[in-house]
């Protein structure tokens, strides 16, 4: 097995990080870079930042935040958030970002995926599924949850791989923010469908819930937001009980790292 | 202080590569001009995205017999994942494309699957530390100062394959498969991962690599 | 055939449509008044409260609580609530933090959301509350219903008629003096500004704010009998100063913030958002238990202009929440949406035609808000217009 990528995710409404319960009612919690530095001299293995009120501006507000994220962290940062276009996605990647995510420009024109990884590979191009249970499926949403696509989220997930996606985000909108845990079945569901790696997001509450989205969901990495942006845990903690239930993640010095 | 220049022949993201450089001490340039780059103390060829792209964009750019000029001085030249790639003869990605030639051998796709026919996802994204093979001295590399637990970041399709175990500087184990994690021919470097993605160890990696 | 109503004359409404500076209300909205500069009287409010000192407040509530807990096992307060998350705010603090012992009162909706229960049971059950659920013979309610929409523009008039006065019913009824709602609307949203500066509201002021001008008696006519009204009505004057009956606001106690009101109730009531975007505005978390009450929004957005996506993005403005850009954003996108969800459903509730809804509907569409632009209705003018 692979190491576990830890990951954080950080929803922007620029200039502030915000978090909500499933999407809802967003509180301003603060600086994002103080966030994503903090996060980093902990050691988290990736950075996920998403704009969310891009799609209502039609525009992407992060540039300046990730531009000053470069000058201190140096793990991969992903950027999300109103990026409809190849030249979106160009100045995102200027700007410092490593790889996109995509939602809402990838339900409307599911072509982009492909334009995208051709242009700058499939490594970079990550698709962002928010999906909800219906009673018997689960349904893609985009713009924070708010707006139905009507797509199956494992139907749309495996159309995305074969369109070219690199990677998949993937957030439970009826657990994110409620420190519930993940929807394991919805983990599991998606990773037996496809063969890119699956990122788990949404729900993460006890140390617990990482076993499960790992051992029962197989999934590749996990996001967390309200666990680590509210103090619940800090990734120190979180990469020690990984080591001591022999989930496979990397190792991280301490020197250096408060 | 090292003048290190990036080469920037528009291959996305230079700024992290330069931030990272900057950190470790580094005056850094990024830059596609001759002059500039025949100037510089260490070379840096980064690149993300498809080997054919690359290098296209490196002979558009006419920087082809730059770099070869580069190499030929003695100073280190370091190429960072599809950089690192394109130092190699060839690549079979989306056909069978020249590289720079540098290192002898070749870039193949990571297998999917491994021995025991398991699925292996592609492409391989993740932190990985990363092991010397037993013929290899890392005193003079930019791995001098690299430990076991030292992970780093690596996302790729492609994996190099060198024509002699000799030229494998480091390699990392992924399900089974032995990956190059780092090659080397004398004064020319390539490492598959990320050194400005992989934390304090990837800065290490840097730091030592501008002190050579 | 429908008559054209004068909308202008009967909500007292200027002609010329300005929007407040800082939030998006229109001085369209009744009973909002504008200062020199712009600025509505609810911003201004907003202001203000961050200025007060609200340990003094809090100090006054835990006074007014000691006054009246009973400490014999009986209930001491009375608390209408819904089960959304203003009211187990209210509830639950006054029970945890103030040791009271609550009686929580709720006015059945015309047609429960299957969320909106939910909510009531969680919050019964989770939050650990004893509840009273007022529920008028439903061919009344419908009746009632109807005759609001039909001439006063507004089926939810029967609600709120419900809403104001069973729990002053229950008061009087159970011999409990203390009936505390969540905020003061006509103060923390832009109305009458007479009650900013104290905790209660002068019963006697119920007709004028929640009758609409129509009285009893128009009920009688329209075939709602006497006893058909009683639900509706509240105890005779007498009996509540008899049992010294007071109406508190918790928003004169405590920094009301819906936001966090949301949160709070997550964490102790098993509060739920909706699971669905309300149709109408962006959010998820207000208003979502009755599926006939998304035509009293869209009526008032018919009357006023002002949507719901407009009220909410008012408040989160004020509560520092959002920006007005963004503000205005999510006004252009949502305000006016037509709620289609429930909307057969609630046709068949007020049991009329399609084709008489929408001749109600355009007889309260006042010339100075809007006009028709091939075969269009536009409003005349729009937050997002104006520079």
């Amino acid at each position: 097995m692979r190491n576990i990528r830890l990951i954080s995710r950080l929803d922007i409404k620029a200039p502030n990080l915000v978090k909500g319960i499933q999407f809802e009612g967003l509180r301003k919690l603060g600086d994002p870079n103080e966030f994503a530095l903090k996060y980093y001299l902990q050691g988290v293995d990736e950075i996920f930042y998403t704009d969310i009120v891009a799609s209502l501006y039609e525009r992407n507000s992060l540039l300046d935040i990730i531009k000053q994220t470069t000058d201190n962290v140096f793990v991969p940062i992903t950027v999300g958030g109103g990026l409809r276009s190849v030249e979106d996605v160009l100045a995102a990647l200027r700007a410092g970002a490593d790889k996109v995510s995509i939602n809402t420009a990838a339900i409307k024109n599911p072509s982009i995926i492909t334009e995208i990884s051709k242009k700058f590979g499939s490594q970079c191009m990550v698709l962002s599924i928010q999906a909800k249970w219906q009673g018997d499926h689960w349904e893609a949403y985009y713009d924070n949850g708010r707006e139905h696509s009507y797509l199956d989220v494992v139907e749309w997930a495996k159309k995305g791989a074969e369109l070219g996606a690199g990677e998949i985000i993937l957030t439970s909108v009826d657990k994110e923010g409620t420190f519930k845990g993940f929807d394991h079945d919805l983990i599991r569901a998606v990773t037996d469908a496809v063969s890119i790696p699956v990122i788990a997001s949404g729900g993460m509450g006890k140390l617990e819930d990482i076993n499960t989205a790992v051992n029962y969901g197989n999934a590749d990495a996990v996001a967390m937001a309200s666990v680590l942006h509210y103090n619940h845990h800090d990734i120190n903690s979180i990469r020690e009980h990984c080591l001591n239930e022999k989930i496979p993640v990397r190792k991280v010095s301490s020197i250096g790292m408060p | 202080m090292s003048n290190v220049v990036v080469i920037d022949y528009g291959m996305s993201n230079l700024r992290s590569v330069q931030k990272g450089l900057e950190k470790v001490g580094a005056k850094v340039t990024l830059s596609s001009n001759e002059s500039v780059i025949a100037k510089a103390d260490h070379l840096i060829l980064p690149g993300v995205g498809a080997f054919e792209s690359g290098m296209n964009g490196l002979k558009d750019a006419g920087l082809v017999g730059v770099i070869n000029d580069y190499v030929k001085t003695g100073n280190h030249l370091l190429g960072i994942c599809l950089g690192m790639q394109m130092l190699l003869d060839f690549s079979e990605e989306n056909g069978s494309y020249q590289g720079l030639g540098l290192i002898p051998g070749c870039v193949k796709k990571i297998p999917e699957s491994n021995k025991e026919q398991v699925d292996r996802k592609i492409p391989h994204i993740g932190w990985a530390s990363i092991k010397q093979p037993k013929i290899i001295d890392w005193n003079g590399s930019c791995l001098n100062k690299i430990q076991s637990n030292d992970f780093f970041y690596f996302v790729h399709s492609y994996m190099a394959v060198t024509e002699s175990q000799k030229y494998m500087l480091a390699h990392c184990e992924d399900d089974g498969l032995l990956l190059a994690a780092a090659i080397k021919k004398d004064n020319v470097t390539g490492l598959q991962f990320h050194p400005e993605k992989s934390g304090e160890a990837g800065l290490k990696v840097l730091k030592k690599f501008i002190s050579l | 055939m429908i008559n054209q109503k004068n909308v202008q004359a009967l909500y007292n409404l200027p002609t010329n449509v300005e929007f407040c500076k800082k939030c998006t209300i229109s001085n369209q909205r009744p009973r909002i008044s504008f200062d020199e500069n712009g600025i509505c009287s609810a911003c201004n409010f907003a202001e203000y409260k961050k200025k007060i000192d609200w340990s003094i407040r809090e100090k006054e509530l835990a006074d007014l609580c000691d006054k009246h807990r009973k400490n014999d096992g009986s209930y001491d307060v009375v608390v209408p609530c819904s089960g959304g998350k203003d009211g187990s705010f209210v509830a639950h603090m006054l029970k945890n933090k103030y040791k009271m012992n609550p009686l929580t009162v709720t006015w059945a909706p015309h047609i429960y959301t299957d969320i909106g229960r939910k909510n009531l049971d969680n919050f019964i059950r989770i939050g650990g509350f004893d509840n009273i659920l007022g529920s008028v013979n439903g061919s009344v309610h419908q009746k009632m219903s109807q005759l609001a929409f039909l001439h006063m523009g507004d089926n939810f008039q029967s609600f709120i008629y419900g809403q104001t006065n069973f729990p002053i019913k229950v008061a009087v009824q159970h011999n409990i003096s203390l009936i505390m709602y969540g905020e003061n609307g006509e103060v923390e949203y832009g109305g009458d500004m007479k009650n900013a500066q104290q905790p209660t509201r002068d019963i006697k002021d119920h007709d004028g704010h929640y009758f609409s001008g129509k009285p009893p008696e128009f009920w009688v006519e329209h075939g709602v009998s006497k006893s058909d009204l009683y639900p509706y009505m509240p105890p005779s004057y007498e009996k509540i100063i008899k049992n010294k009956t007071e109406i508190h606001f918790m928003s004169y106690y405590h920094f009301w913030d819906p936001q966090e009101n949301y949160y709070y109730s997550v964490k102790h009531t098993g509060f739920e958002s909706n699971p669905e975007r309300t149709e109408g505005t962006f959010s998820k978390y207000a208003g979502l238990d009755d599926k006939t009450d998304g035509q009293h929004y869209y009526l008032s957005y018919i009357k006023f202009g002002i949507g719901r996506a407009t009220s909410d993005v008012s408040h989160e403005i004020r509560d520092g929440k959002i920006t007005r850009d963004e503000g205005v954003l999510l006004v252009k996108k949502y305000d006016g949406e037509f709620p289609k969800l429930y909307f057969k459903e609630t046709l068949s509730y007020l049991n009329i035609s399609e084709e008489l809804y929408w001749q109600v509907i355009d007889s309260w569409r006042s010339p100075h808000l809007w006009s028709k632009i091939d075969g269009v209705w536009k409003l005349n003018t729009t937050v997002w217009d104006i520079k």
